[in-house]
């Protein structure tokens, strides 16, 4: 193989020991069982954090709307971000870090950001929720 | 919800003259011309190597296809972004392929399974961005052939859907998940085909191996090695994948193959330049992988424009020339030969990233180009002027029949953070902020335009709220045959786009309806399942695509 792209290749969460944890809630559609649960890093910061969520704003807008959802979360096959209160913390970052997998994809980003990072996008969708 | 679709621009001459004419042009009389091969069979991805997408065959009529019923349903199983797929239909069996790679061989006339083949496929299937569909397989040689999820072609028995070879091309881990979304096609001995990666930090290529074997054959950079195209190392991360299967000339040896484009879609900074051979139409020694010519409709490409799309071949003035719609909202028409421009005409209504492009020499007129911090809108949106779904021609009518999306955006444009290009599914748009909006001249919708391929004068149109994504058919029965985004099966008249027949389907429509016939009797065929990420994507402008439901399965459709 010629011309790879040289990328770094942080430890990513499909190893062994990643791979127990079982997919979480799924917003759109039913989810796979969830028999285990592996902890989930607790944000640094409160999820109410203005500048945290003008971070996650940043990077939501930068990839997630680039991708699929659009600005401020109106695409997308899952639900509005705006105006929705039924999603959980937790719920978020895991459909965040694993992505989900039903009639539709999203892939998942685990990989790609650090919790932190996961939380600030969850800290941003959920300020959507109240606009 | 109920689509309204208006018909418009109808033309009551045109019609007239025409319409007794056309159900002459039956299989008998054209055997042995271009696009009359083979009538039966729906043999290879766009039936003919001239990508009409057209059945010669004429049993199913505009007086009788009212009376279509369903012959047999083909369920998968799973509707992980639906049905994708074109199928492919040899002699009574249909070859098709469904979520994660999984092949088919049913009975064409009762839908019975003959044999299914699932691949056993990387772990990293799990994580790429454009997971789980596949549009096709491609049959011949004895043998079915696959390009798989995990960067593999695999090619099995025709017969018994045994596998006979597997050969790793890509490297998925480090080229983004670089996967084969499309059927590899063949030319003569040759099997070639390109990767996803177009919006990803890669440098394309287009693979080519030995049919029989699976030894690899030549590969194609779709990124120059030339720093005046691709300054610095713009050109390893240029992007520039060959994502659409292309079409084979055997006459000359020629695969006539699209190219997407450059990447970082829109942060055009770094890589000033034409960015060759990003959004182009190729034409390649099947033999050799050596470029006989090029046509470059994007120069510096910064929309995402690809030119990835079908090459349909027609006459003008008794010779061929190649038909190529690029997702910039243009048709260029161009010499099957050697490239030479006929034509450039406009087939979106909304565009403004040009004033227009030369149809002599195709130079864009004043292009105007994304920038940081500065929120521009253009027209057509990242996803075209028509998604993928490819259109069709019919000889009878001489019309190009092709859906379109008039749907805008607003971008920013913006460098990618090296922090967000860590996982395999990343994508490198290069952009601050994206957001659909609707275009200058209404609401976002959808149409189905009847036109003429060399000058793009509209025979007819018809409106859809939602943009259609199916592909089309035409057959010589006088018919037109495509379906919408919430799965209701269309059939038209092919003069004059008056609908004769519908049937509700229960979920979209991706895939490429086919017509074949067993036992003298003629069958159509609608993979339903509505799949991919255009419709989570349009979503942005068309929020009832939220509430449509997936779905899995193809509906073969006959007379009583």
């Amino acid at each position: 193989m010629t011309h790879d792209t040289p990328r770094s290749n942080p430890a990513g969460w499909l190893t062994a020991s990643a791979l127990v944890i079982a997919f979480g809630m799924i917003w759109a559609a039913p989810s796979p069982a969830s028999t285990t649960e592996a902890a989930i890093v607790a944000p640094s910061f409160e999820l109410t954090d203005p500048d945290r969520i003008a971070l996650g704003k940043k990077r939501f807008n930068k990839t997630c709307a680039g991708y699929c959802h659009g600005s401020d979360g109106v695409g997308g096959r899952a639900p509005d971000f705006k105006g929705r209160t039924d999603l959980a913390d937790e719920e978020a970052y895991r459909t965040i870090f694993h992505g989900r997998r039903t009639s539709d994809i999203m892939p998942p980003w685990g990989e790609a950001f650090s919790p932190d990072q996961i939380w600030e996008l969850v800290a941003y969708i959920k300020f959507l929720g109240t606009q | 919800m109920t689509a309204s679709r208006k018909m418009f621009r109808l033309s009551a001459a045109l019609l007239a003259g025409s319409a007794l004419s056309f159900l002459t042009a039956a299989p008998a009389m054209a055997q042995g011309k271009a696009g009359f091969e083979d009538p039966n069979n729906w043999p290879e991805y766009h039936r003919t190597s001239n990508a009409w997408r057209f059945s010669p065959l004429n049993q199913i009529t505009r007086d009788n296809v009212k009376k279509l019923k369903v012959a047999w349903i083909h369920q998968p199983g799973n509707i992980t972004h639906g049905l994708q797929s074109t199928p492919i239909v040899i002699d009574g069996v249909m070859y098709t392929i469904s979520a994660n790679n999984n092949v088919w061989a049913i009975d064409a006339a009762t839908g019975k399974t003959l044999w299914n083949y699932a691949p056993k496929l990387d772990k990293i299937v799990e994580q790429v961005f454009y997971g789980a569909a596949s549009r096709g397989v491609t049959v011949g040689r004895g043998k079915v052939f696959v390009g798989t999820l995990d960067g593999r072609f695999i090619a099995l028995d025709q017969k018994t859907g045994k596998e006979l070879w597997s050969t790793q091309l890509t490297a998925p881990k480090t080229q983004y998940g670089a996967l084969f979304s499309a059927p590899p096609q063949l030319a003569g001995n040759i099997l070639f085909g390109g990767t996803t990666g177009g919006d990803q930090p890669i440098s394309g290529k287009i693979y080519a191996v030995n049919a029989d074997t699976g030894k690899p054959a030549w590969t194609f950079d779709v990124i120059k090695n030339d720093p005046k195209s691709w300054p610095g190392d713009s050109g390893k991360v240029g992007g520039g994948s060959a994502w659409m299967p292309g079409t084979y000339d055997a006459k000359t040896d020629t695969i006539y193959i699209g190219t997407s484009n450059a990447a970082p879609d829109y942060y055009n900074y770094d890589r000033k330049g034409d960015n060759l051979y990003t959004a182009s139409l190729l034409a390649i020694e099947g033999k050799t992988g050596k470029l006989k010519w090029h046509r470059q409709e994007v120069p510096n490409d910064s929309w995402d424009y690809d030119s990835a799309y079908e090459a349909l071949i027609v006459q003008k003035d008794g010779k061929d020339v190649i038909v190529h719609l690029n997702k910039g909202g243009f048709v260029f028409v161009m010499d099957k030969k050697d490239g030479a421009l006929e034509n450039v005409w406009q087939f979106s209504e909304n565009v403004n990233w040009v004033k227009g492009i030369n149809p002599k020499t195709g130079a864009l007129i004043d292009p105007v180009y994304p920038e940081v911090d500065k929120v521009k809108t253009f027209c057509p949106n990242l996803l075209g002027a028509r998604s993928w779904n490819h259109g069709a021609y019919n000889p009878g009518t001489g019309l190009w029949y092709s859906h379109a999306m008039e749907v805008c955006n607003e971008v920013v444009a913006g460098k990618d953070d090296p922090d967000n290009l860590k996982a395999v599914s990343a994508l490198s748009l290069g952009i601050e902020s994206i957001k659909l909006v609707p275009p200058p001249s209404g609401k976002p919708h959808g149409r189905l335009d009847a036109r003429d391929p060399l000058t793009g004068k509209l025979k007819w149109s018809i409106k859809y709220d939602l943009p259609p994504l199916s592909s089309v058919l035409t057959t010589a029965g006088g018919l037109v045959f495509t379906g919408d985004m919430e799965g209701k099966i269309l059939g038209y008249d092919a003069e004059t786009g008056k609908e004769l027949w519908s049937f509700n389907s229960g979920s979209g429509l991706r895939g490429g309806p086919v017509s074949y016939s067993v036992k003298g009797k003629q069958y159509i065929v609608f993979p339903t399942g509505l799949g991919s990420h255009a419709p989570g994507f349009l979503a942005g402008a068309f929020p009832q695509i939220k509430d449509l439901p997936g779905g899995a399965a193809i509906i073969a459709f006959t007379l009583e």
